[in-house]
C-alpha cells in the first residue's frame, strides 16, 4: 500500500476538500452519545470491577499478558489503519489505542506495575482515561487490519473489542446498538429490526411474486420447514431493504434444488454483541443455534453479512457445543459450490459495467472468503476489475464495528472512517460496486452519496439474480404446474420431498 | 582494568547469561502455560494452523515486508534485526567464549561479513533512533525503554567495531573492551525483563492471537453473578 501518514496540513487539506459543510474532527466529535448517565465519580471503580469479573472467567488475561510482554512500539502498525491515516492523529495509532488498555492492565492487573505504580504514583486509572477509551475504541472499526501488519502479532481488533465489553458493562456503549440488541433479545419479534412475522411473511411473498413476474419461475421462500438442509439468518435489514439479494438467494436455491428454509422465530443473523459487549454475543448466538435446533436443520447458513457470518463461524461452536455444533456456511460459500457444480447459468451478457469487488473485513480478514466470489463474478461479469488493497489486506469500508449502526456519527464515517476506501473506489472506476455484507452496503451507499462517487452498491446475489438464467425446462414445468418443488428444477436431480 | 574484564567477561557474563536463560525461561513458561489453560476452557478448540504457521513464516522471513510502507523503516529494521541476531552468535572472537561457557562451538561469519553486518547494525541502530525521535508516528508511541535500548544496543556494536577494526593504544583498547562486555553483560540480563522479551515470545505470537478468540462456553451467567452477587 502506497499511502502515507498524512501531515498536519494534509489533513487539514484533507479534511478541507470534503464536501460536506459539517465536517467533524476527530478531536470536536461530540462522543457524548454513548455515554450513559452515571456517577462520573464511581465510574474508575466500576470499570475496574468489571475489567476484574471479565478476566476471572475468559480467556483475556492470556492476551494481555503477552501483548503487555512484547509490544515494541515500533508504529508500524499506523499505516494499515484507515482511521489514522485520514486523521494523522496519534492517538489513532492502533498501539497507541490498544496502550490505553494494557496500561490499565498493567497497572491495576500485574504485580509489576502495581509496584511501579505505587513508587512512581502515576498510571492511575481516571475518568478522563475511561473517556478517551470510550472515544478511542468506538474511533476504530475493528477491521484488524493492522494486527497483520504487527510484526509481534498485536491484535488491536481484539484490545478494541474486550475495551468496549468493558466499557459496555459500565453502562459505556452507543445507544443504538444497545436499542437494536434489546428488540432482537427482549422484543416480541426476536429481531433487530422489530419486524413482525407477518410482515416477514408479506415481504417473502412479495419478492416470490417478484421473481415470478421477471424471471418466469415460481421460486419459493420455505418458511419454517423442518428438516431442511439449510436454515437460513440473514440480517434482518435484507427483509427491508436488500430485495435484489434475497432474489438472488433464492434463485441459486431454485436452481441447486437443496431443502432450506426461513425460521420464523429467529430469522434475524445480526449479533452486535460482536460488537460490544461477549455476554450479549453468547445469547444470540444461542438463539440462532436453538432456532435451527427447532427446526432440525443440518446446517446454519447465513446471509450477505461479514459478522453476522463471522460471529456464527466462530462462536457458534464456542457457545453450542463445540465439535458437536451445526456446521456454519455463509451463503457466497454456498453459492460457489453450486457454481463450481456446474448448476448455475449465469448470463455474460447481462452485466456489462465495470463491477468491483468489496471484501467485507469479517469475511476477508482471515482469508475465510475471498477468491469464492471472485470466481464466480469473474464468469460471468465481463468487466470485472479489482481494488487494491483486496482479500485479506482489504481496507475496511469505514463502518465497520457496528459504527454503520450509529447514524449520529454518519459524518464521521463519511469523512474520516471511509476516506481511505472511497479514495480506493473512485480509483478503481467501478459503476457496480459488490458489497455482499448489509453493514458495509449501507456505509459504501452513504459514501456513495456523500462523497460523490460515481458507481452503485449492490450486494452479491443482486447480480447472480440479474444474471442467472433459468432453463427451458424449469418455466415449461412451471407453465404446466406453478409450484415450485425445488427438487425438480434439476433433471436428473432426485427430489427429496423436502423444501416444499 | 585486566582483571575486571576478566570478571566481566567470565563470572559476570555467565551470570547475567543465566538470569536471561532463567528470566526468559519463566515468561516462555507462564505464557505457554496460560495458552494452555486457555486452551482448556476454550468452548471451540478448532485452531486455525494453517493461517498459524503461514502468518508465522511471513514473519519469521519478512520477504514480503522488506519493502513495505514505511519503506525505509521497513528495510532498516528488518536489516537491523539481521546484525542483532547474527553478529553476537557468530563472531568468531564471541565462539571462543560461548566455548568457554557453555562448552560448545559452531562455524563462524566470515570476517567480512561480520565486520559489514556490524556496520549496518550500527547505521541501522543511528537511523531508527534518528527516526523515534523525528518521525511523528513513532515518536509519539516511544517510551523511555524503547530509546533506551537502541542508545544500550549500539554499545557493543560501537566498541566491538572499534577494537577489531581500528589501530588504537592498549590503554584504550582495554576501557573499550570492558564497556564491550559489560553492556553486553547489561543486555542480556535487562533481556528478560523489558520488551525485549519478544525474541523468545514473539513466534507465538500467532498462536496467541488465535486462541485470543477462543472464549470459554457459556461465561455470561458467570459475569454476571461476579458483577452482581446479589442478582
Ligand atoms: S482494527 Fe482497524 S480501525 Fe481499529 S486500529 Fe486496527 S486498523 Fe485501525
Amino acid at each position: 500500500m502506497k499511502t502515507k501518514v498524512i501531515t498536519e496540513q494534509g489533513r487539514d487539506k484533507a479534511l478541507a476538500t470534503i464536501k460536506k459543510p459539517e465536517v467533524i474532527e476527530r478531536q470536536k466529535l461530540n462522543v457524548r452519545y454513548h455515554i450513559e448517565d452515571l456517577d462520573v465519580n464511581d465510574r474508575p471503580r466500576r470499570f475496574l470491577e468489571a475489567f476484574a469479573a471479565i478476566l476471572k472467567h475468559s480467556n483475556y488475561r492470556m492476551v494481555l499478558d503477552h501483548f503487555t510482554r512484547v509490544t515494541a512500539r515500533c508504529s508500524r502498525c499506523a499505516v494499515a489503519c484507515h482511521i489514522y491515516q485520514a486523521t494523522g492523529d496519534p492517538k489513532d495509532i492502533p498501539c497507541y489505542r490498544s496502550g490505553l488498555l494494557l496500561d490499565v492492565y498493567r497497572r491495576h492487573f500485574t504485580l509489576g506495575g502495581m509496584i511501579r505504580g505505587r513508587i512512581t504514583g502515576g498510571g492511575y486509572i481516571t475518568d478522563e482515561k475511561i473517556e478517551e477509551m470510550a472515544d478511542s475504541f468506538y474511533n476504530c472499526t475493528a477491521c484488524r487490519r493492522c494486527a497483520l501488519e504487527c510484526p509481534l502479532g498485536l491484535d488491536h481488533g481484539l484490545v478494541t473489542h474486550l475495551g468496549r465489553y468493558i466499557l459496555s458493562e459500565i453502562g459505556i456503549v452507543p445507544r443504538a446498538l444497545v436499542v437494536s440488541v434489546r428488540a432482537q433479545l427482549e422484543g416480541p419479534y426476536h429481531n433487530t429490526s422489530a419486524v413482525p412475522v407477518p410482515a416477514l411473511k408479506d415481504t417473502i411473498e412479495f419478492l416470490e411474486d417478484d421473481m415470478y413476474e421477471e424471471k418466469s419461475v415460481k421460486i419459493k421462500f420455505p418458511a419454517d420447514v423442518e428438516g431442511s438442509d439449510y436454515v437460513f439468518f440473514a440480517p434482518v435489514s435484507d427483509y427491508l431493504m436488500e430485495a435484489d439479494t434475497l432474489m438472488g438467494i433464492a434463485s441459486v436455491f431454485a436452481a441447486t434444488g437443496d431443502s432450506w428454509t426461513i425460521g420464523t422465530e429467529n430469522f434475524d443473523a445480526i449479533n452486535y454483541g460482536l460488537f460490544y459487549n461477549d455476554r450479549i454475543m453468547e445469547r444470540v448466538i444461542k438463539r440462532v443455534d436453538s432456532e435451527a435446533r427447532r427446526l432440525n436443520g443440518k446446517q446454519v447458513l447465513i446471509g450477505e453479512c461479514g459478522h453476522a457470518s463471522r460471529t456464527a463461524k466462530n462462536f457458534l461452536p464456542t457457545f453450542c457445543g463445540g465439535s458437536d455444533s451445526l456446521p456454519v456456511l455463509n451463503i457466497l460459500e454456498y453459492t460457489h459450490k453450486a457454481w463450481r457444480e456446474g448448476k448455475l447459468k449465469l448470463d455474460p451478457d447481462v452485466v456489462t459495467e465495470k463491477v468491483a469487488y468489496h471484501d467485507p473485513c469479517n469475511l476477508a480478514r482471515n482469508r475465510w472468503i475471498v477468491d469464492q466470489p471472485r470466481e464466480v463474478l469473474k464468469s460471468f461479469c465481463r468487466n470485472y476489475v479489482e481494488m487494491t488493497p483486496k482479500g485479506e489486506d482489504n481496507i475496511c469500508c469505514g463502518g465497520g464495528g457496528g459504527a454503520v449502526s450509529i447514524d449520529e456519527i454518519r459524518s464521521y464515517r463519511m469523512t474520516i472512517g471511509g476516506k481511505l476506501k472511497a479514495e480506493q473506489i473512485r480509483k478503481c472506476g467501478c459503476e457496480i460496486l459488490v458489497a455482499p455484507c448489509a453493514n458495509c452496503k449501507k456505509q459504501l451507499r452513504e459514501l456513495v452519496e456523500d462523497q460523490g462517487l460515481n458507481c452503485r452498491v449492490v450486494g452479491f446475489h443482486d447480480l447472480i439474480y440479474k444474471a442467472i438464467d433459468f432453463d427451458g425446462s424449469l418455466k415449461v414445468q412451471h407453465e404446466e404446474d406453478t409450484t415450485l418443488d425445488p427438487g425438480k428444477y434439476n433433471p436428473g436431480r432426485p427430489s427429496d420431498g423436502k423444501g416444499k | 582494568m585486566e582483571s575486571l574484564l576478566h570478571f566481566a567477561r567470565g563470572p559476570l557474563f555467565r551470570l547475567c547469561f543465566m538470569i536471561m536463560l532463567l528470566g526468559l525461561a519463566r515468561i516462555l513458561f507462564l505464557d505457554l502455560w496460560e495458552a494452555y489453560r486457555a486452551y482448556r476452557k476454550a468452548g471451540d478448540k478448532k485452531m486455525p494452523w494453517r493461517l498459524i504457521v503461514r502468518r508465522g513464516l511471513e514473519w519469521a522471513f519478512p520477504m514480503k515486508r522488506i519493502w513495505r510502507n514505511p519503506q525505509l523503516y521497513s528495510f532498516v529494521s528488518i536489516l537491523f534485526h539481521i546484525g542483532l541476531i547474527l553478529v553476537p552468535v557468530f563472531l568468531f572472537a564471541h565462539i571462543d567464549l560461548w566455548k568457554s561457557a557453555i562448552g560448545i562451538s559452531w562455524p563462524a561469519l566470515p570476517f567480512r561479513w561480520a565486520l559489514w553486518l556490524t556496520i549496518s547494525t550500527i547505521v541501522c541502530a543511528a537511523v531508527l533512533l534518528i527516526e523515534r525521535l523525528s518521525v511523528k508516528a513513532i515518536h509519539s508511541l516511544s517510551r523511555g525503554q524503547d530509546y533506551f535500548w537502541l542508545i544500550l544496543l549500539l554499545f557493543p556494536f560501537v566498541t566491538g567495531f572499534v577494537c577489531a577494526n581500528l589501530k588504537i593504544g592498549a590503554g584504550l583498547y582495554q576501557f573499550l573492551m570492558l564497556v564491550h562486555v559489560l553492556s553486553g553483560d547489561v543486555i542480556f540480563l535487562l533481556i528478560p525483563f523489558t520488551k525485549m522479551a519478544h525474541c523468545v515470545l514473539a513466534p507465538f505470537s500467532q498462536i496467541i492471537d488465535a486462541l485470543a478468540w477462543k472464549f470459554p462456553p457459556a461465561t455470561d451467567q458467570d459475569i454476571l453473578e461476579t458483577l452482581n452477587p446479589n442478582h
